[in-house]
């Protein structure tokens, strides 16, 4: 398999507060990776540095095949392949449904004609398939603000799904949700990884829902891997010792 | 002690105040007989003079719309320049300070110097609409600039977008609705403001009222004046209507 993703030593701090210490991993293509761990683990901040919005301080990385390293060129194109679904879901509440999916073409279309609104073909293929792939096809002309919150975070999707994608990253994509949606949401981002060979990140805080939608699980806390290991052999006691180990230490800050 | 020191020292700046003025109330008795006077001369007001007031109004009317137009653009790239989000302080601070400095100069007093230096007429007014909503337009429109949320924004850099395609899908459809508002608003203030122009020179049917108060016609000054209230509540209830369209 060839691989996607390859990191090595990867530490990052924030004033002095290590959030990702010496993390090394390596995804391959079509891969589903889910990343478990407390809040503070490091995981928002891994999947960050990941989609280049935070500076890659310490270690290597490469992404299909692009250098991440500080001062590396990358084009529109190389962000486009790798896909962040936003926690917030980070939409333009005054933009209509089918518009807020169409930025997510930005980085693919051609760049002047977007300005003036002129997107090809090809680009309303793309988000009008999207668009019933999640289910809102009849939502399209509906301003953004004017959804639901379920309704919303599909947006969110399809705007992701709508870059064509070679890497996803989700940052907890599913929190706040009930369990059938989450799933069905889960679903629609790891639809991709047999088809076309997509690779998926995501970040979660249900370890059941983490376990069924992922190859690999990750355990990560104080921003060191825990555990690296096939879904199907986490147990409950990785997990359990996963959590617990931090509230331990949350009960001990308390304490002191 | 000092919240009595500070009693004393207002109490002393108004006593200074009152102290070297001619401001004896006899004066104050005399002016109720006078004001009924002048408000018996003004009833009833005189409309024969409508034409003046129709001319006077479109001049008016004329000077806000281009004095806003012209203000527009400046603002919009003065607005960049003063933005926090864009610039290094080293460029949005002198920017503001300038900006604010024109904030401070009396719109009458930028009239008066306009009418200096390009003459009598509707020029001078324009000029002076101009660059006195430019003061503050162009400091609402970066505090637009600046309130935008940059999540959507990142979104879109994450994609791939450029900035110029980030500038036109992430930045403007957040700052639209707020600059259009503050320029209805703006527009109102000029349309208002630029109804005294006409008593520098400056255009407008500011100098209806002033020509006739000097020559004691005051029914046809109540008429002009009333036609000028009329035209002020015209415009606030214009622009509560298009703003709550675009809220």
């Amino acid at each position: 398999m060839t691989e996607c993703l390859v990191l090595s030593r990867i530490s990052h701090h924030f004033d002095g507060v290590c959030a990702l210490n010496n993390i090394d991993l390596t995804v391959s293509q079509g891969e589903r990776i889910a990343l478990l761990g407390p809040s503070g683990a490091g995981k928002s901040t891994l999947l960050a540095i990941l989609d280049r919005q935070l500076p890659l301080n310490k270690g290597t990385a490469r992404i299909l095949d692009k250098s991440l390293a500080k001062g590396d060129a990358f084009t529109r194109i190389d962000r486009a392949n790798v896909g962040f679904i936003f926690q917030e879901f980070a939409l333009l509440d005054r933009l209509s449904v089918y518009q807020n999916v169409m930025n997510g073409r930005l980085g693919r279309t051609r760049r002047w004609p977007s300005l003036w609104g002129q997107f090809d073909t090809r680009d309303h293929l793309v988000v009008a398939s999207v668009l019933s792939d999640v289910g809102l096809s009849e939502f399209a002309n509906r301003r953004a603000d004017q959804l639901s919150g379920g309704q919303r975070q599909r947006v969110a999707i399809a705007r992701c799904l709508a870059q064509e994608p070679k890497l996803i990253l989700a940052d907890e994509p599913v929190s706040n949700l009930d369990p059938t949606r989450a799933a069905n949401l889960l679903a629609l981002i790891t639809a991709r990884t047999h088809s076309d060979g997509t690779s998926v990140i995501f970040s979660s805080h249900q370890p059941d829902l983490a376990r069924q939608f992922s190859d690999r699980v990750i355990g990560l806390r104080n921003g060191e891997i825990l555990f690296d290991q096939p879904s199907s052999t986490v147990s409950q006691t990785d997990i359990a010792q996963l959590y617990d180990g931090a509230h331990i230490e949350l009960d001990l800050r308390v304490v002191n | 002690m000092s919240r009595q020191l500070i009693w004393i020292f207002a109490g002393g700046v108004v006593v200074w105040a009152a102290l070297s003025m001619d401001i004896s109330a006899d004066r104050l008795s005399l002016a109720i007989p006078r004001l009924g006077e002048f408000l018996g001369r003004m009833f009833p007001p005189d409309w024969s003079v409508w034409p003046e007031i129709l001319k006077g109004m479109i001049e008016t009317l004329r000077i806000a719309i281009l004095g806003t137009f012209f203000s527009v653009l400046l603002s919009a790239g003065l607005a960049v320049l003063a933005s926090q989000r864009l610039f290094p302080r080293l460029i949005w601070q002198p920017v503001r300070a300038f900006l604010a400095m024109i904030r401070a100069i009396p719109l009458i007093v930028i009239a008066m110097l306009m009418v200096a230096s390009v003459g009598l007429g509707p020029l001078p007014g324009i000029l002076a609409i101009t660059i006195h909503a430019t003061g503050m337009l162009a400091k609402f429109y970066a505090e637009a600039i600046d309130n935008v949320s940059e999540a959507p924004v990142s979104a879109l850099a994450s994609a791939g977008a450029s900035r110029a395609q980030q500038l036109r899908w992430g930045i403007w459809p957040q700052m639209a609705p707020v600059i259009l508002r503050d320029t209805i608003f703006r527009f109102e203030l000029n349309l208002r403001e630029s109804l005294v122009l006409g008593i520098v020179g400056a255009g407008g049917i500011g100098l209806y009222v002033q020509t006739y108060v000097r020559s004691f016609q005051y029914d046809k000054a109540a008429a002009v004046t009333l036609a000028i209230v009329a035209l002020v509540l015209m415009s606030e209830f214009v622009a509560v209507i298009v703003q709550r369209k675009f809220s």
